[in-house]
């Protein structure tokens, strides 16, 4: 079982030296398939450990294996050391599976670019750093991959480096990880102060540190910042919009579906840690709640298509940290796959129309989609019904059972509960905004130009992803049934205990008025988008400020500029101004020339004779040797 | 083994460094100068050895034969050098030979 595990670990990796090594030896769509390949065995990999798993009982299913001991610092032992328990392969199996789904439909939409090994290789490199967080034994190899996929996620957004804002873009989202990297770090440091080891098995226990106490606290606002800068929650979200630079796969794989999510990983698998810090959990899902609204309104004058799907991201990241932060972590980690599921359907989806379209991203340009791609606006309205959680879709049963949890929470439940209700409303209304202005209408005068279709509208490479996670977005969220069974909470139980959801009254008032308000947006989107009216204009023009607010983010990155940006530049200008130039530039004249002119005047004593070398060499010994003799 | 002290090695030691000091000094041609050179060794071969008697140790015998191996290779590169310079219708004087000059 944990030998599978390592399997599926150093799949990728084996496909990422093969890749490079290989070059150009291989044909393009070789490397391609190599990715896919290597995602498809890490897939089945998982498969063979989650079965291992089922067929113990739930108490037994731990598994550590240690490879090697990877560092040793006096007691301190850290191995290259991997944990098989429900949680990690329930994470592999999201992984890899929608991995192994979007590396296959990544070798059709990358056919044809100049660099698509390059692309292949990366993509396989995420995948091995992903694999390498969810499978960690310990905080520091769990680092390792966190730090790796922010690496991948780097180097994929710029992977079109010839274009100035996609370089811009990755450095953005590299250094607003940095920042969570650097608080996470601090987290482990105090730890391992504290407790001497890195180990799960260590760390992860009740009392590791005193309840409450300043130190517990400490960790787990390290560990928070972490996961909030990964997972693009309020205040470090500004990095993810701008990451939909990068190919539309890795916005699917990265950007949606693994990577942003790792932060709700890390809560669930350190939530021993936070529950040791309550107040810090709260804060959890308090920026979850934030970012669901804030991220919600934004989403709603977006007008590139990917980014309207980003700021959705957010929002629904938003509400895994609202059950996490509660401690519903079977209902974060539902609505985590079920996310990955639907939220790589739409991003597909969106790929196949900016393909169809010659790249073109812009939403004004579209409309009337539905016509040109009947298929893919189909499994766009099965992905758009499943986030905006309308039954049976997927989104549904997922964002009920958070729902659900945070109306059996106390005060702050039920305010992280409205939270949720209304960026249900938002997320219906801003996902069916998408829906009709890309697909409903008539053709628009662009797409009429520029759409192109090929056989199943994206090729077949390009098709059948979409179409098996068309099924999952349908069927993902039967495993778990309101009233029926639980399977994802039964399922993660005996690594943490999910917080009881609401029964009865209390429950189906939340379903039914989160579903009232879904139902609501779709509605009001209709009204405002589903035709060709003035409506949206006149909202405009009557909250003037409002919308300005909005088409701005809320002013966050022209805040963090002159916070942080701008003081840096100004501190380096100045310095090279009225430092580096009069001070540094200006001595090394200084010392060049006064360097030359000593040596000019000391090669003097350079006259060729070598008598009066001999000589020299005869006075000096003969001084020694006086010395010598008066010295004893 | 009876004989005179280490006293007396010494001054004999004393006298040819100082001979074969002058000689590098004084003389132009290349080829005394080798040779005074040789003499310098040679003197700190015989205190070498010298002491080496009156210690009782073979080391200083060692390092007088180390010496004399150092000298024969420093004998053949000066040689070799003296015929070089001479083959190249050079003076062989050493005040002649400053192209090193700075």
């Amino acid at each position: 079982m944990t030998g599978a595990a390592w399997i599926a670990l150093f799949a990728p990796a084996a496909a990422v030296v093969l890749i490079a090594l290989a070059g150009t030896r291989i044909p393009r769509r070789a490397a391609g398939i190599l990715a896919a390949g290597s995602a498809l065995v890490s897939f089945i990999c998982s498969v063979i450990a989650f079965v291992g798993l089922l067929g113990e009982s739930p108490e037994e299913r731990t598994h550590f294996s240690t490879l090697w001991t990877w560092l040793s610092a006096g007691r301190l032992q850290i191995g290259a050391q991997i944990l098989v328990d429900p949680l990690s392969v329930f994470m592999m199996l999201v992984v890899s599976g929608v991995g192994f789904l979007i590396l296959a439909y990544a070798t059709g939409y990358m056919h044809g670019d100049a660099e698509e090994r390059r692309y292949h290789a990366y993509k396989a490199l995420f995948l091995f750093s992903m694999l390498l967080l969810v499978e960690a034994g310990n905080l520091v190899l769990l680092l390792a991959g966190w730090g790796m996929v922010g690496l991948s996620s780097y180097l994929l957004i710029n992977f079109w480096h010839h274009r100035a804002s996609a370089v811009a873009a990755g450095k953005k989202a590299f250094i607003m990880n940095a920042f969570g990297d650097a608080t996470f770090v601090l987290a482990i440091f105090l730890l391992i102060q504290r407790t001497g080891s890195v180990d799960f098995r260590s760390v992860l226990q009740d009392g590791v540190v005193k309840h409450g106490s300043a130190v517990a606290v400490l960790i787990a606002l390290g560990l928070l910042g972490g996961a909030v800068a990964k997972s693009a929650q309020v205040p470090l979200h500004t990095w993810l919009p701008d990451a939909m630079e990068g190919p539309t796969p890795v916005s699917a794989l990265i950007h949606a579906a693994t990577m942003v999510t790792a932060g709700v990983y890390l809560i669930v698998r350190t939530h021993v840690l936070f529950e040791l810090a309550p107040a810090i959990q709260d804060l959890a899902g308090i920026l979850g709640a934030i970012t669901i609204l804030l991220a919600g309104v934004v989403a709603l004058v977006q007008t590139d298509i990917k980014r309207v799907i980003a700021y959705s991201t957010m929002s629904q990241i938003g509400y895994m940290f609202v059950a996490v932060g509660l401690g519903a972590y079977g209902s974060g980690l539902f609505h985590l796959m079920t996310h990955a599921f639907f939220k790589a359907l739409l991003f597909m989806a969106a790929g196949i129309v900016i393909h169809a379209l010659s790249d073109e991203q812009d939403i004004r340009r579209m409309g009337g989609l539905g016509r040109a791609l009947p298929l893919t606006y189909r499994a766009f309205v099965v992905g758009a019904l499943a986030l905006a959680a309308i039954p049976p879709f997927a989104g549904f049963f997922s964002k009920d059972s958070i729902l659900g949890a945070a109306a059996n929470a106390g005060t702050l439940g039920w305010i992280l509960w409205g939270a949720g209700a209304i960026g249900a409303f938002l997320t219906a209304l801003y996902t069916f905004r998408l829906l009709f202005i890309v697909f409903w209408g008539d053709l628009s005068p662009f797409a009429r130009e520029h759409v192109h279709v090929k056989r199943f509208e994206g090729g077949f490479a390009m098709a059948w992803p979409v179409a098996v996670l068309t099924v999952l977005s349908v069927v993902g969220g039967w495993l778990q049934v309101p009233w029926g069974w639980s399977l994802v909470n039964d399922w993660i139980d005996p690594v943490a205990e999910s917080a009881e959801e609401a029964t009865g009254v209390t429950f189906t008032f939340s379903v039914v008025a989160s579903l009232a308000l879904a139902l609501g947006g779709i509605w009001l989107a209709w009204r405002l988008y589903g035709r060709p009216s003035g409506a949206p204009a006149r909202v405009r023009k009557r909250w003037p400020w409002a919308t300005r607010t909005l088409e701005h983010k809320f002013w966050f990155d022209e805040l963090y500029d002159r916070l942080f940006s701008a003081p840096a530049a100004g501190m380096a200008v100045a310095l090279g101004r009225d430092v580096e130039r009069p001070v540094f530039l200006a001595s090394l004249g200084g010392i060049a020339t006064g360097v030359r002119s000593a040596s000019r005047r000391l090669s003097t004593v350079q006259t060729g004779f070598v008598r009066e070398y001999a000589l020299a060499l005869a006075a000096g010994l003969a001084v020694l040797a006086i010395v010598f003799i008066l010295v004893t | 083994m009876p004989g005179p002290g280490v006293a007396a090695y010494l001054i004999i030691s004393v006298i040819l460094f100082a001979t074969g000091a002058f000689g590098v000094l004084i003389r132009r041609s290349p080829l005394i100068v080798l040779l005074a050179l040789e003499i310098m060794l040679n003197a700190g071969n015989l205190a070498l050895i010298a002491f080496a008697r009156q210690t009782g140790t073979g080391s200083g015998q060692i390092f007088a034969l180390t010496v004399m191996v150092v000298a024969a290779a420093e004998a053949v590169v000066g040689l070799g050098l003296i015929v070089a310079i001479s083959r190249r219708h050079i003076d062989l004087d050493v005040d002649k030979l400053t192209t090193l000059r700075g």
